[in-house]
């Protein structure tokens, strides 16, 4: 007969088998999956839902060709970065990773990827620049990440709001946008934000800020790598969003989230905003009454004539070093690109392809597939095959690439960008200048401090360069 | 005599195998307490205070030592000093209120009325909500362009032409929202062990007090107050610390916005450590909490103890 103790420590023994068993099972079983040809790929939730639509099933069925069984999860913009954090940590995961902006930190974690590069240009021509510099870690010479693709920042602005003011196609400085708001509150008394430049913890916020510091002269690297934030040009900058900011916008644009200039613009709250083609796909899909005056300006000039632009969002593919399949996963980066015609029109327009020539016509020479391919991008946004009117209405997306640049400009991106990225040491500064937390000069020093504490890590890790000319 | 000295060493014999057996049985019962308080707490903390003293990074398994560098550099840090006295504003404001709107909520439903069983299944539902689908909700409650507040104190003449509140646009509008949302979530909890401590007062004593003339406040300070003080004790030590070492509002709702103003330790070292990727500095903020949880922890714990005792 058993006796309770008996019974308690019998007990007690089954469900810690038990559990270790369940502990160790998936591990087990996941290794056999893996090595029967299995791939897993971490994939961003795209502001686009078709693009998910045609993703998914195209990497599925590329595995299928090849008797490989391909699983893609998703998540939103902002777990990409904390998910990768939790993977590198456990040194198990997904072996293909997708990242919107900088996978520079994660450089020691991934394979290098120079012959996916390499395989690429012979086949297609050279990438484009910006793609290249985001990729691309020049003081290490890794090639840490493939972009297949990148988007576009340019500003949308509302078409009968801007006529009334005598400004039809919109504003092409940043000064315009100064001179416009108080006109734009006298005939749209209704919208509450004439100017919704986002000056909050996001990632629009992120690159808006960037675009006015880089068209005012100032930048947080030098082209070598050096910590110049510190700087008049800085200073002007944030004097101007200072301006910017009393005459033209409120308190709201320093708590946007990434989908509050959208919503904003398509409730017509706000008569400007910068950002990508999603909110317009968005006002379409939804038939909302603001789709008449949907208009796009290309980036704004600054005082001296710079013209620039952050890319709104980099693809960026990395193959773990933990991968098991790691071949697998360089294929599908090549079948990616290859794709790249399909996978423009699967994002309704919003992917731009990271090489022109993948998007040539077929049986083009190499010498001219860039060529051919910028032809076929112009060609889509001349003509939306996805119901603008007037069909030309995204042409100048064709022309976007002499102003759009990467993160990191005038140098290549790198861990430090990113971490002054993620952390919001930009935006935070440019905040407390425009809403006189700080002065603008004070707000400066302070984002210097941190930005040079930043860099001072990464450089004695190795991974940036620079340091001697500091600013 | 004989009988009773052979009798009386088997008896010995078998009590001292008892104790050894039911300790050894105590001691294998405690261990998966053990364990999990030494894998799940004691580790992760000792790596923790290991890690904020280097320069570990998130994409990185190596790293150096840097000595107090990460501690020198977060205490320079305004936005560190911010966060530092929001988590108190943030655990302390939202606290006292939980503790006063849950003390009136537990006397209402001790008293008999129409619809009580659904008033305590509405009360209970901020608690079984998921947090991140309710602030979604509370997203769009507090949000600065379609706040529902504002359009209600717009439609009731409260809010002028021109006037609008940003809630999560200005330092202390946002404070004022998440120290609400969180009050909102913590609430049910604190009224069903407030209640569970006012039902377990025996009548006779409130019966007693009123022949002796007692008044309600009398009634609520002098005697179910300290009657209650242990069970008040352990929602008051739950309630701090789960405030102390939350994040979750806080990340919803503002990421810590504007200008990092409305950061609490805790999503402060989740935006360092994880987001930005520098383990250290994120390890840094973080122990910070530390001290803090530990005085805490002392303090509740003796003063309910002595509450025991007497």
């Amino acid at each position: 007969m058993q006796t309770r103790r008996q019974f308690v420590v019998r007990g007690t023994k089954l469900v810690a088998v038990g559990a270790v068993a369940a502990a160790a099972g998936p591990t087990i079983f996941v290794r056999d999956a893996k090595a029967d040809g299995q791939l897993k790929i971490l994939q961003w939730s795209h502001f686009v839902p078709a693009y998910d639509k045609w993703f998914d099933p195209w990497a599925k069925e590329w595995g299928a060709k090849r008797g490989v069984n391909v699983t893609v999860d998703h998540v939103g913009f902002a777990d990409v970065v904390p998910r990768a954090t939790a993977e590198v940590a456990a040194q198990s995961g997904h072996d293909v990773h997708m990242f919107l902006g900088l996978a520079s930190a994660f450089e020691e974690h991934v394979i290098d990827l120079a012959d996916v590069v390499a395989a690429l240009e012979k086949k297609y021509g050279k990438q484009v620049e910006l793609a290249h510099r985001s990729t691309y870690n020049p003081f290490t010479k890794k090639q840490f990440a493939l972009s297949d693709m990148w988007v576009p920042d340019r500003g949308n602005y509302h078409k009968e709001v801007w006529s009334k003011i005598g400004m039809e196609n919109g504003p092409s400085t940043y000064d315009d946008l100064v001179k416009a708001a108080p006109e734009i509150k006298k005939v749209a008394p209704q919208m509450q934000i004439p100017i919704g430049v986002g000056l909050s913890q996001d990632i629009d916020s992120n690159m808006a800020v960037r675009n006015i510091l880089w068209c005012h002269g100032g930048s947080i690297q030098d082209k070598d790598g050096n910590v110049v934030l510190n700087s008049p040009e800085t200073l002007r900058a944030l004097e101007y969003t200072k301006k910017l900011y009393s005459v033209g916008m409120t308190q709201a644009v320093l708590s946007w989230n990434a989908a509050s200039n959208n919503q904003a613009f398509n409730a017509q709250e706000t008569a400007y905003i910068l950002n990508s083609i999603s909110a317009y796909r968005t006002a379409q899909d939804n038939k909302l009454p603001v789709l008449a005056n949907y208009f796009f300006t290309p980036a704004l000039k600054g005082p001296t004539g710079t013209q620039l632009a952050s890319e709104h969002v980099m693809s960026g593919y990395v193959v773990w070093k933990f991968s098991k399949s790691q071949d697998l996963a360089k294929e599908l980066l090549v079948a990616l690109v290859d794709a790249s015609r399909d996978s423009m029109l699967g994002s309704k327009l919003y992917n731009f392809p990271s090489f022109f020539g993948a998007a040539a016509e077929p049986n083009t020479p190499l010498n001219r597939k860039q060529e051919s391919g910028a032809a076929w991008i112009a060609a889509q946004c001349n003509k939306d095959p996805f119901g603008s009117t007037p069909p030309d209405k995204l042409a100048l997306l064709a022309k976007s690439l002499p102003w759009s640049t990467n993160l990191g400009y005038p140098g290549f991106a790198n861990p430090a960008e990113g971490e002054i990225f993620d952390t919001y040491v930009l935006t935070d500064m440019f905040a407390k200048a425009a809403t006189g937390a700080l002065s603008p000069k004070d707000a400066m020093a302070e984002a210097s401090t941190r930005a040079k504490q930043i860099f001072d890590k990464w450089r004695q890790k190795k991974m940036v360069p620079g340091g001697g000319k500091d600013k | 005599m004989n009988t009773t000295t052979v009798s009386a060493a088997p008896v010995l014999h078998a009590g001292q195998t008892i104790r050894r057996a039911d300790r050894r049985l105590g001691v294998f019962m405690l261990a998966p307490a053990l364990l999990y308080i030494t894998l799940l707490v004691a580790l992760p903390f000792l790596l923790a205070l290991f890690l904020s003293l280097t320069n570990s990074s998130a994409g990185s398994l190596e790293f150096s030592f840097v000595g107090l560098q990460n501690f020198k550099n977060v205490v320079a840090s305004p936005v560190f000093r911010r966060a530092l006295r929001n988590t108190f504003v943030f655990t302390f404001v939202s606290q006292a209120a939980v503790m006063v709107l849950g003390n009136v909520l537990a006397r209402a439903l001790m008293r008999p009325f129409f619809g009580k069983t659904l008033a305590r299944f509405v009360i209970l539902m901020p608690w079984a909500a998921p947090i991140s689908l309710a602030t979604l909700g509370w997203l769009w409650i507090f949000d600065s362009t379609f706040s529902v507040i504002n359009w209600l104190l717009k439609v009731v003449g409260w809010l002028g032409p021109g006037q609008w509140y940003y809630w999560l646009g200005d330092t202390t509008l946002g404070m004022v929202a998440i120290i609400t949302i969180h009050v909102w979530r913590m609430l049910p909890f604190s009224t069903v062990i407030l209640l569970a401590g006012l039902t377990s007062i025996p009548n006779e004593v409130r019966e007693a007090s009123a022949i002796d003339g007692a008044g309600t406040l009398a009634r609520i300070f002098q005697i179910e107050i300290p009657m209650m003080r242990p069970i008040l004790t352990v929602a008051v030590l739950f309630g701090v610390v789960f405030t102390f070492t939350d994040m979750s509002v806080v990340y919803l709702l503002t990421r810590g916005g504007p200008y990092n103003s409305t950061h609490v330790l805790a999503s402060l070292a989740f935006q360092d450590g994880v987001l930005g990727g520098d383990v250290g500095r994120g390890a840094a903020v973080a122990i910070f909490l530390v001290p803090v949880l530990v005085v805490l922890a002392i303090v509740m714990l003796r003063s309910s103890r002595r509450a025991e005792v007497v």
